[in-house]
């Protein structure tokens, strides 16, 4: 992840957020410092080794650090990990995400995950007998988390009243843990989770060619394969986290414990849970955020599809997005690791076919609803079920009229007559009227079955501009997710022009994009806009980073004023630019956030007293209630502004 | 011969002839060549220096003009009221400048142009322009390219597209009004004909009067804006009868209704959905400009297929509709069909009118189409803060004293009165009191 200033300044706010002043402080040291031993942070941070080695500790057990031990001297060099402490902000989200599609205990655990850091599934499990002996010992007093209350952060404070409802036994703890190692949402954490990637490489660089090349590499094919080798190391590396889910995997009821756990997870009986084989309590887990990341952009594109298309069409694309990457481990494939085919084997098949997801459909969902209805001849089935067997080649997804001019010239011939026989067809249509009237009747007549209005519903998918689905067999749906990425990240910038500089920007920016550079002069003909008007507007747009402008000089005296000015637009460049800006964004709403509490001072610290907290209403003045009222509102109001924008974020980088 | 040769009677009649055999054969556009004039048969055994002496004297009396081309020589021929007008001329410099003004044809020609051309000096082209155009041979005009040149056309032609820049300016200025207008108009038609209009709750009857209307879609609508600044007078419209542009939306429903007395007038709330795959009929470019010219919105510009492009392509850009190709039939369909404004375009149109009248907010872009998207970014104050670029802790605008969030929060107005609760909520109160003055200030 790349720091720039924004994003240090919201780690470093997140934590303390948090975890408190003290490891928010270590860590923005360590970003601007960048890796240091023990006794330089000393010196940065004029801390006590005590406190720091506590604050270290906060950091470690949280994953916010990467280190390393060196050898030889055998002192350990610190690093922040800005990719962890940025996943600080989706914890909402990720606990929401799982809620809804794991239930409520699974939840419970990820939350207990979030709040513990990376966990000995021992202590996981005698935390939880605890409460549970609590609970049954009626001992309503729940050690609630501090954090937990003061910021709303999760927005879930009554938690712990649920929280003996929820997770009955340590058995369906177990079992729970085990469902969630399955879809990969937990992974162990092993020696290596500590390194950078960096360290990483260069540990296995250093072994591969310890091992293989003693000499070092000779010639270019030797080169070639020491890519490999060290490609196959890395995966190794990456591969130990899995070590768990592997584990479960040979075991023989895998299956069938999948199984029941998709036939809805909250019927879950006491004695299905008995199945589970028990976990090694050695074993410390955490939470993977890169899987999380891959459900959060499944719920970020039916999202999409509930805005472009609808509701029902949407939900159809969930069930497949849930069904295609169900062995997808992460959003964008790392380039050095997941060359070839190897990637093949971790994603699974690559694509869905029908009646998978037909199995997969609630049976409540009503598929006739949502799509357009018009008499049968009005459609080419032909051109509605072109098959596209392989991923579309780079950069003509937003532009598809090269596409399309080039595939459809082809189809045209050999599709005139057909399509010419149906116009005609249409043409005395409206004459003789029964043909075309849908009559409620008619349309039930006229119904398709299930089957088929999920085929219609898939390939309207696959028809629309944005290519949400491929279809590549006749009964084979799939999804090329970088380029589907690259039309939605474009369409979120976009949607940012048109709301910063009016749609007339957004024409000027959409036209510069599929015409590529413009002298000033052709753009009103072709914009339909005022001269000056689109003056202003370039250069509104100039200053915001939207569009670039180029100098041309006509001779060598490049004189300016004979100069030609060309605008183009640098999409690169003006989605960094968008993402340092919402990095920004965010950051004001954290700090707006501290303002405020600076602000309310004396309300928040009365309502830290042990006497008032948790009684607020009864035992505060009104006025004072209703300031601490109104500060929870804005909180509640600024965090989830941050979470929108996380959304934005997680669009543009990680998706 | 030679007698012969110089007979004025003869020639006289030879250059007649030739005028007319010229005439006959071509446009004043066509370029004759020697060949051309000789293969007339009118000059007698293709004597080259006869017809040498015929086209001077034509070209004397300015009822041909010489032009080079690349195979040679060639004359044009031009007719005898503009020949009079050369000859009515009192000098040369008159003349050459009313031949360049001439040759500009439609475009026109700038003044200095001219005057480069001719190298005169400026003085004497300022006279013979100011000649010309006291005489009304020629007048001058504005090139939407070069507002502010002075330009001159010769007065019985009307200035090119080139010059006007097209349908789409009015007196040299772009009318954005007339285009927000007709973008509308297409846009209302795209959105009607690409997406199927349906109710929300599937209701039998509903859905059945929305069905026939999708199936109809094939006629060509008629639709006058009403009230609309340009063309809206409906004397145009060949019919007699006034149809109002709703007509175009809801043509379908009002042709049930005139079948089902009931069924317009317990409307359910209508939604648009996009139309299954393969659909054949999204509309096309063909088909938009045939609506907009056989409805005479445009009574007295004509518009080509190439300009109702510029619209389809402007609203394309604008992210409103998207090209869709089926079977090799480029059509267009609205985008986002489900967030589509599903009520009549007659409502909508006048609630636009009682908000400030038709084409008034030629700036506002929410005139069309549904709201942008929105997302975090553009929520949050920061993502329309117009100082977002300066905001910094420490600087003139920070976080700390930002009022965009205040306001967003609901925070601006009532903050500073908290100064009068001094008591804490408790009998000590000690948190409240110390925290308060910090407060204010």
């Amino acid at each position: 992840m790349l720091v720039t200033k924004n994003v240090a300044e919201l780690c470093s706010l997140l934590i303390d957020e948090l975890y408190g002043e003290l490891p928010s402080r270590i860590f923005s040291i360590l970003l601007t410092r960048g890796r240091s031993s023990i006794p330089q942070l000393v010196q940065y941070t004029d801390m006590s080794l005590c406190e720091l080695r506590h604050g270290l500790a906060v950091l470690l057990q949280q994953n916010l650090l990467f280190y390393q031990v060196d050898s030889n001297s055998e002192k350990a060099m610190y690093e922040a990990n800005t990719d962890h402490a940025y996943n600080l902000l989706r914890i909402g989200k990720i606990l929401e995400m799982v809620d809804s599609s794991f239930g409520a205990p699974a939840k419970d655990v990820m939350q207990s995950l979030l709040l513990l850091g990376q966990t000995r599934i021992s202590d996981l499990v005698a935390a939880y007998q605890e409460k549970i002996d609590q609970a049954h010992q009626k001992l309503v007093k729940e050690e609630a988390d501090p954090f937990l209350e003061t910021n709303g952060v999760n927005g879930d404070s009554h938690a712990p009243k649920r929280l003996d409802l929820v997770i009955k036994t340590t058995a369906q703890l177990n079992s729970v843990i085990c469902r969630l190692v399955e879809a990969e949402l937990i992974d162990v954490v092993h020696a290596k989770t500590f390194l950078t990637p960096d360290d990483i490489y260069r540990d296995v660089e250093k072994e591969v060619l310890d091992t293989h090349f003693p000499g070092g590499p000779k010639g270019g094919k030797a080169k070639i394969e020491l890519e490999e080798k060290i490609a196959e190391g890395l995966r190794k590396v990456r591969g130990e986290s899995k070590s768990l889910k592997r584990k479960l995997e040979q075991n023989g009821t895998a299956a069938k414990r999948r199984k029941l756990f998709s036939g809805g997870g909250l019927s879950n009986g006491v004695h299905d849970v008995e199945l589970d084989p028990a976990l090694d309590p050695k074993q410390v887990i955490r939470i993977n955020y890169e899987k999380c990341l891959v459900d959060l952009r499944n719920r970020r594109l039916v999202q999409c599809v509930t805005d472009t298309i609808g509701d029902t069409t949407a939900y159809v694309y969930g069930v497949l997005l849930k069904l295609l990457t169900k062995q997808l481990p992460r959003c964008r494939s790392d380039p050095m690791m997941d060359i070839t085919e190897d990637d093949k084997d971790d994603c699974g098949k690559g694509f869905v076919t029908t009646d998978e997801i037909l199995d997969s459909l609630k049976t409540s969902v009503d598929l006739s609803v949502g799509l357009g209805k018009a008499a049968k001849d009005k459609f080419s089935s032909r051109a509605a079920e072109k098959v596209s067997g392989h991923p579309p080649k780079k950069k003509i997804i937003l532009e598809a009229e090269i596409d399309g001019d080039a595939s459809a010239d082809e189809e045209e011939e050999d599709e005139g007559s057909e399509s010419d026989e149906s116009d005609s067809d249409s043409d005395h249509k409206p004459a003789n009227g029964t043909k075309v009237k849908f009559a409620g009747v008619a349309t039930k007549e006229n119904r398709l079955d299930r089957p088929g209005q999920l085929r219609q519903h898939l390939l309207l998918l696959a028809e629309s501009n944005q290519h949400f689905v491929r279809h590549c067999g006749y009964n084979d749906w799939t999804v090329d997710f970088v380029p589907l990425m690259d039309v939605l990240r474009e369409a979120e910038l976009d949607s940012v022009i048109e709301r910063k500089s009016g749609r007339q920007g957004l024409r000027l920016v959409r036209i510069l994009r599929a015409k590529g550079k413009l002298d000033e002069k052709t753009l009103p003909n072709l914009a339909l806009m005022k001269k000056n008007e689109i003056q202003q507007k370039m250069l509104e747009m100039q200053t915001a980073g939207f569009i670039q402008v180029q100098e041309v000089p006509r001779d060598n005296k490049a004189d300016v004023k004979k100069s030609f000015f060309l605008w183009f637009v640098d999409l690169e460049k003006s989605i960094n630019t968008l993402l340092d800006t919402s990095y920004k964004a965010m950051l004001r709403c954290v700090q707006v956030l501290e303002v405020i509490r600076q602000k309310e001072k004396d309300v928040l610290l009365l309502t830290k007293r042990s006497d008032v907290r948790g009684r607020e209403r009864d035992v505060m003045r009104k006025e004072y209630y209703d300031r601490y009222a109104r500060f929870q509102a804005n909180e509640k109001k600024l965090f989830a502004q941050v979470m929108r924008i996380d959304d934005l974020v997680a669009l543009l980088r990680d998706f | 011969m030679a007698g012969d040769e110089d007979d004025p009677a003869k020639i006289q009649i030879l250059k007649d002839a030739l005028y007319d055999a010229a005439r006959e054969n071509g446009s004043e556009a066509r370029a004759f060549s020697q060949k051309d004039l000789l293969d007339f048969d009118i000059i007698p055994a293709d004597n080259p220096m006869l017809l040498l002496r015929v086209v001077q004297r034509l070209c004397d009396d300015k009822l041909f003009v010489g032009i080079t081309q690349a195979t040679g020589l060639a004359w044009r021929w031009r007719n005898k009221e503009d020949a009079k007008k050369y000859t009515s001329l009192p000098n040369d410099e008159t003349m050459m400048v009313y031949a360049v003004i001439d040759e500009a044809g439609a475009d026109g020609i700038w003044n200095r142009t001219i005057k480069n051309k001719l190298n005169m000096h400026e003085a004497v082209v300022k006279t013979c322009i100011k000649y010309l155009e006291t005489k009304g041979y020629i007048s001058s005009m504005k090139n939407v390219e070069h507002p502010n040149k002075k330009m001159y056309i010769k007065a019985n032609l009307r200035p090119s597209e080139r010059a006007t820049g097209g349908p789409w300016f009015t007196d040299g200025e772009l009318d954005t009004a007339f285009i927000s207008e007709l973008t509308m108009i297409v846009f209302e038609y795209i959105k009607t004909q690409s997406a199927y209009r349906g109710s929300q709750a599937g209701g039998a009857g509903a859905a059945a009067a929305a069905g026939s209307g999708a199936g109809a879609t094939k006629v060509p609508k008629k639709g006058v804006i009403r009230g609309g600044i340009d063309g809206g007078d409906s004397t145009s419209s060949s019919r007699g009868v006034k149809r109002t542009a709703t007509d175009m939306s809801t043509d379908d429903i009002v042709q049930q209704q005139s079948k089902h007395p009931t069924a317009a007038t317990k409307e359910k709330p209508k939604v648009f959905y996009p139309m299954p795959a393969g659909y054949k009929h999204y509309p096309t470019v063909t088909e938009i400009a045939k609506l907009i010219h056989e409805t005479g919105i445009t009574n007295n510009t004509t518009l080509g297929e190439a300009d109702i492009q510029q619209l389809v392509d402007v609203l394309h850009y604008d992210g409103l509709i998207e090209p869709i190709r089926v079977n090799g039939r480029k059509g267009y369909r609205v985008t986002r069909a489900a967030k589509q404004d599903a009520s009549s375009f007659q409502k909508r149109q006048q609630e636009r009118q009682q908000a400030g009248g038709v084409g008034l907010p030629v700036g506002s872009d929410d005139l069309v189409g549904p709201p942008p998207t929105a997302n975090g970014l553009t929520e949050a104050p920061c993502g329309r803060c117009p100082v977002f670029e300066l905001c910094e802790e420490g600087g003139p605008v920070s976080p700390s004293n930002c009022v965009y969030f205040l306001q967003w929060l609901g925070l601006a107005s009532s903050e500073e009165n908290t100064n009068t609760l001094a008591g804490g909520a408790t009998p000590n109160g000690v948190a409240g009191v110390a925290a308060v003055p910090g407060l204010v200030v």
